[in-house]
């Protein structure tokens, strides 16, 4: 049998150290490589296609989250966070288990038998996520930036340049200032994440930004059109309006 | 303050039938003063009463001025009188006038009249005592449940300010992560981990005298920061590297305990936390034209990071100056060639 390939994402010293001393235990493990920030840990993750990941969620450059949302190939996944607030969405994002820090060895190993009898059995195959899905993550303060797959290479986009969204299909369509990008999310992940002040959901598949909307037209019986500083026209629901009706104070 | 009578649909109810049931009284003590009932009895009363309460309604105005702040209770009694003098003058003649417009030519009001005045008097200033008192009553009401809502706001404002405070105090992440430093050092080098038991508990027992807001000397302040910084390093190795600069002289000064904490919180987590490269994080403490001047600085990564800063740190720091200095205290932030600099300025006679 071929040993596990594991790969340590951990922006501090001391915490990747534990993991690897609790491993040193595990027979059939091989560390193949250790990361200090989220990038460098999505680069290694693609290249070095490890069959479980450890990784830490507050993390400089690319949070563990936002590395997950964009990995193409999810290798198996343990979160080790010393913050909790993220537990639902880990186990949104297919995770095998979360790890509160400081955590006991027993705990740890737990997890990784879990993990590698997930591997061992048919290599990966991919359960849906638990019920837990239907559960909302508790995003306190909104998001400050968007992470997106452009071929090989990443992209952090600044929520300040974001003009609006659109669906389309699993995806969702991000038109910023410099260009557009698609990101695999759900229309009402992004609601539920953006500032509910700064962005609005005028229709089923179009969440805009207040600030580009330049004005609001009448189109046909009971319709609205949104004309955005940049010519840009997009449709506006009914229930459209009168979010943006409550939003704008009109 | 709102129209007592005028803002609410049933108190205006209330209000007329109290003025039916006076209009009543009304004309049974004339009919007793008069010896006989006539109808003109009837409609004096209606008409007499109608226009005692539209005076009535208007009369809020004048009390609701006499009565604001703190009015001597002499100059309250005699705007009273006035008031009431000049209400029931009114009254009186604007009645008779009605009244003689509305009665047939033929009848002897005056005599009606006549046989009734000191009557109608009495009821003139019975009722304005009885305006004046609802109007009093309502008015103290008022004040009082104003003053209980006012006391409630300001009991939670305050509580949410120190559960804010106490929040700020320590950083569970920054605790359970160096908790987990610990864990992992008891491996790899107990002797290191014992030291930063040490420190952390040093650090925790400073953070927690905190609620006294007992004035501490720079110096004491500065060593706590110190720990906080050595723990830190300890979490993050190289990649955080400290220097001050600090006027000796400066060091026995006193400021409010913990006023710094906030400020390297932010310097480790918006630099150390967001960061690959090394960041560095510099206090300068200086005296300059009677303050003496600290500042905080930190390189840090452009790119934006996943969230926002709430600004809860800044806000708490400039929250305590104000509390402790007034606006001898000052505090400024500036970002230039990816640094970022706070500097306090703060009075030197400080006790």
């Amino acid at each position: 049998m071929e040993n596990i390939k594991i790969v340590i994402i951990d922006d501090e010293t001391p915490a990747r150290e534990i993991i690897k001393h609790y491993l040193s235990e595990v027979e059939s493990v091989e560390i193949i490589a250790e990361c200090a920030d989220g990038f460098t840990g999505l680069k290694t993750i693609s290249a070095m296609k490890p069959d479980l990941v450890f990784l830490d969620i507050q993390m400089p450059r690319l949070t563990g989250i936002e590395l997950l949302e964009v990995l193409t190939e999810k290798p198996e996944i343990i979160f080790t966070t010393a913050y909790d607030q993220f537990a639902l969405r880990a186990f949104e994002l297919n995770a095998v288990d979360y790890l509160l820090k400081p955590f006991p060895k027993r705990r740890f190993l737990e997890s990784v038998k879990k993990a590698i009898s997930k591997i061992r059995s048919e290599n990966g195959n991919k359960e849906p996520a638990s019920q837990l899905l239907a559960i909302k993550p508790e995003s306190a303060s909104p998001v400050n930036r968007m992470v997106v797959r452009k071929g090989n290479s990443i992209n952090l986009i600044p929520v300040e340049e974001i003009r609006y969204l659109e669906a389309q299909d699993d995806y969702v369509m991000i038109y910023h200032e410099a260009g557009k990008a698609l990101k695999q999310q759900t229309m009402k992940m992004c609601e539920d994440t953006l500032s509910k002040t700064d962005f609005v959901r005028i229709h089923r598949s179009y969440i805009v930004k207040v600030s580009e909307i330049k004005r609001i037209e009448p189109y046909g019986k009971d319709n609205y059109v949104a004309i955005l500083q940049s010519g840009d026209k997009l449709p506006v629901s009914r229930s459209g309006f009168k979010h943006l009706r409550e939003e704008l104070n009109f | 303050m709102k129209h007592p009578v005028l803002s609410n649909k049933v108190r205006l109810i209330v209000w007329w039938l109290v003025w039916l049931f006076l209009a009543l009284g009304q004309s049974l003590l004339f009919y007793y003063a008069y010896g006989k009932f006539t109808y003109i009895g009837i409609v004096d009363s209606l008409t007499s009463l109608i226009i005692y309460s539209g005076i009535a309604i208007s009369l809020w105005y004048p009390f609701s001025f006499f009565n604001t702040g703190e009015v001597r209770p002499a100059t309250l009694i005699s705007n009273l009188i006035i008031s009431g003098a000049i209400s029931i003058t009114i009254w009186v003649l604007i009645t008779k006038y009605i009244v003689l417009l509305v009665l047939p030519e033929n009848t002897d009001y005056l005599a009606y009249w006549e046989a009734t005045f000191p009557y109608r008097i009495g009821t003139g200033v019975f009722i304005y005592g009885l305006v004046v008192l609802s109007y009093f009553l309502f008015i103290s009401l008022t004040n009082l449940s104003e003053k209980n809502a006012k006391e409630a706001r300001l009991e939670s404002l305050v509580k949410e300010t120190e559960l804010k405070m106490l929040r700020s105090q320590i950083n569970p992440h920054f605790l359970f992560n160096s908790l987990n430093s610990i864990s992992s050092l008891t491996i790899t080098d107990p002797e290191k981990a014992r030291e930063m038991v040490i420190k952390l508990s040093e650090f925790m027992r400073y953070a927690l005298s905190r609620k006294d807001e007992q004035p501490v000397s720079l110096q004491n302040e500065l060593e706590n920061l110190r720990l906080y910084l050595e723990i830190e390093k300890v979490r993050f190795g190289e990649k955080l590297i400290t220097e001050e600069n600090i006027e000796h002289a400066c060091l026995e000064f006193n400021i409010p305990v913990m006023l710094l904490q906030p400020l390297y919180e932010n310097a480790v987590k918006h630099g150390v936390y967001e960061s690959t490269e090394s960041v560095r994080i510099i206090t300068h403490v200086r005296f300059i034209d009677g303050f003496f001047e600290i500042s905080i600085s930190n390189n840090y990564d452009p790119a934006p990071s996943l969230k926002k800063g709430t600004g809860t740190g800044l806000l708490n720091v400039s929250r305590r100056l104000e509390l402790f200095y007034g606006n001898k205290g000052s505090m400024k932030t500036s970002k230039e060639n990816g640094i970022y600099t706070v500097t306090l300025y703060l009075p030197i006679d400080y006790k």
